[in-house]
């Protein structure tokens, strides 16, 4: 049984400050050919309020996964406008993954993001317009509902209506009700959007 | 009987699918993300997938690669995506997918293109 | 009050909205269970009805409200050999990979987190020495970390009630354990053969020094977590995973709902998910 040994000392803090972990330090770090060292550099930036800025440069060019993971999370949790504003850049971004990424950093922002709300979802690229009714799935916000009925009331594009028409039916009252009928008839000709208001005007009522 | 994973971050349009389908004959299963629909590809067969691009932490672009590069039997893909580009047409067949449509599908639309590629139930 | 009731519409939506944030999907015959709960919670915050009751648990800035339906829609309970398929899968298949790929003859590394009361990381032992072949060629270390120094110490004391043994065949009972009590305590050898130590996993100081592991079981933890601390978590592990190092989690958890930074991996006891060599 003595196979199985006792471990000496493997937990300690030696690995703790191996380089200079103040500000400058930390930036520099960021910039490392070592994927492991920007991770690190990337997650001690979160207690830095100013780092945004740097963290989304890297995030542009960044090709390790891992690393981008990190740099959102510490986004996140720096969540100022900076960093708000440099994620919404990163919407536009041709990188499905990124994307995808900073549409589920955004969700985690619901007093960030609230404000700009109304200018991403009236955005000219029907995409951003998607990616704004995507974060709304999980922002945990009260407006909601209200910005979800102004999409299918006055967007034109089907898959930004489709996109709002699934969550309405998660969280659509009677209030909903009016603009889920109109959008039936803007979109006559669709199956999915006839199924999918149906289904929402389903729940709204037997609830 | 065949079945389809309909892999969709979009309750409505996993039941969508799933009622065309049903309705059809296929047996059906989903998932909300790549990971999930992995997960459940390694532990069952299915003759197809019908594959979202945008979804949360594995898109289906990566959902696909990861599966054509696994020892198992491959089946055929469609891929689904709100984004008419030529350029998302491309990269999908890239990555392995067997067919592009643009969302919203048509139930004879999808139901034509699934007994191409599979066959009927 | 008025008696609060939970319409079929009310269940679907809660279901799908439940499976799409925790991977644990509701069969309709587990209806009346479900309902129950939500009832229960309902009345508890004094919401007036479900609706109101599930706009909360969906805006509510906090997510607290979400974490309580969490707790009670699922049951965490440790006992000796709970999940027995995964550490079947560890001395079956992971092992015999990692021993495979290996270049040196360090220890290999195995971190057991939460430790809770110790069940998870003594079972891991008794199952090594029990059912692995190679247990002799190769050392072991075991590390278990819990963020409650009082549990801590419980672990080291390893003093078990008769239900939290019960699922041990009798003979490892006798082999491993001597009677205390009302319950058994767990023999000292096994007791000297894991280190516990207080970490909490979302201080990245505290997590900072925890490297080079070669599997990581954190079962039925972070289903309790927020989205970021969850992500949080992920990164942590893999951090502290070698490459191409595992991570298990509980069976009715799932990565896709945590983090895309592991590949999936099915071994024939199951899914665990593996820190790839490159990240690209």
């Amino acid at each position: 049984m003595p196979i199985i040994k006792q471990v000496d000392s493997e937990i300690n803090d030696t690995e703790k400050r191996l380089n200079a972990r103040d500000f400058p330090g930390l930036l520099e770090q960021l910039e490392s050919n070592d994927p492991s060292a920007r991770r690190w550099a990337a997650r001690d930036l979160a207690t830095h309020s100013e780092a945004a800025k740097a963290l989304v440069q890297r995030l542009k060019r960044e090709d390790d996964k891992s690393v981008g993971e990190a740099i959102l999370t510490t986004l996140t949790k720096l969540a100022d406008p900076v960093a708000v504003a440099c994620l919404v850049e990163c919407l536009r971004s041709e990188d499905v993954a990124l994307r995808n990424e900073v549409i589920e950093a955004m969700k985690n922002l619901p007093n960030e993001v609230a404000p700009i709300m109304g200018s991403l979802l009236t955005d000219t690229d029907p995409d951003v317009r998607i990616f704004a009714v995507n974060i709304l799935e999980s922002l945990r916000h009260p407006q909601v509902e209200t910005w979800l009925m102004e999409v299918i009331k006055n967007d034109t594009h089907v898959n930004v209506c489709a996109t709002a028409l699934d969550l309405l039916g998660e969280v659509g009252t009677l209030a909903s009700l009016d603009a889920l009928q109109n959008l039936k008839l803007k979109f006559s000709d669709q199956p999915y959007i006839i199924f999918a208001a149906d289904l929402a005007i389903k729940r709204i009522s037997e609830a | 009987m065949k079945r389809i994973l309909i892999i969709d971050d979009a309750a409505t349009v996993r039941l969508y699918h799933r009622n065309i389908l049903e309705g059809a004959g296929y047996e059906v299963d989903e998932a909300v993300n790549g990971i999930e629909a992995l997960e459940k590809a390694l532990l069952t067969t299915f003759d197809m997938y019908i594959v979202d691009i945008n979804m949360p932490k594995l898109d289906g672009y990566g959902f696909l690669r990861e599966i054509r590069s696994q020892e198992i039997a491959q089946a055929p893909a469609i891929m689904v995506s709100t984004e008419a580009e030529t350029g998302d047409q491309q990269l999908a067949y890239g990555a392995g997918a067997n067919l592009y449509l643009v969302k919203p599908v048509k139930p004879d639309g999808l139901l034509t293109y699934v007994r191409l590629l599979i066959g009927g139930v | 009050m008025a008696d609060i009731s939970i319409s079929e519409q009310d269940f679907l939506i809660f279901r799908e909205y439940f499976y799409r944030k925790t991977g644990i999907h509701f069969e309709t015959n587990k209806r009346y269970f479900v309902d129950k709960r939500l009832v229960e919670r309902i009345k508890e915050t004094g919401a007036t009805s479900f609706q109101n009751y599930f706009r909360m648990v969906r805006f509510e800035a906090s997510g607290t409200e979400f974490q309580s339906l969490v707790n009670i829609m699922t049951v965490n309970e440790s006992y000796f050999f709970r999940e027995e398929y995964q550490f079947k899968c560890l001395v079956n298949s992971m092992l015999s990979e990692i021993t495979k790929n290996k270049t040196d003859k360090a220890p290999i590394r195995i971190w057991s987190v939460p430790s809770s009361s110790g069940e998870e990381a003594y079972s891991i032992v008794i199952y090594l020495l029990e059912h692995w072949p190679d247990i002799d060629k190769w050392d072991i270390e075991i590390i278990s970390s819990d963020i409650d120094t009082d549990i801590l110490n419980r672990a080291r004391q390893g003093i078990y009630s008769p239900r939290s043994v019960q699922h041990l065949p009798p003979e490892l009972l006798k082999k491993y354990f001597k009677p205390s009590g009302a319950g058994y305590q767990i023999c000292d050898d096994l007791r000297q053969a894991v280190e516990f130590t207080r970490v909490n996993l979302m201080d990245v100081d505290d997590v900072r020094a925890y490297r080079g592991f070669d599997v990581i079981f954190c079962r039925n933890l972070l289903i309790y977590f927020d989205d970021v601390s969850r992500r949080q978590a992920a990164e942590t592990f893999f951090d502290a995973l070698k490459p191409n190092g595992f991570v298990c989690l509980g069976h009715s958890e799932s990565m896709s709902r945590i983090s895309s930074l592991f590949k999936v991996r099915k071994f024939p006891e199951g899914i665990v998910y593996q820190k790839p060599e490159v990240n690209k």
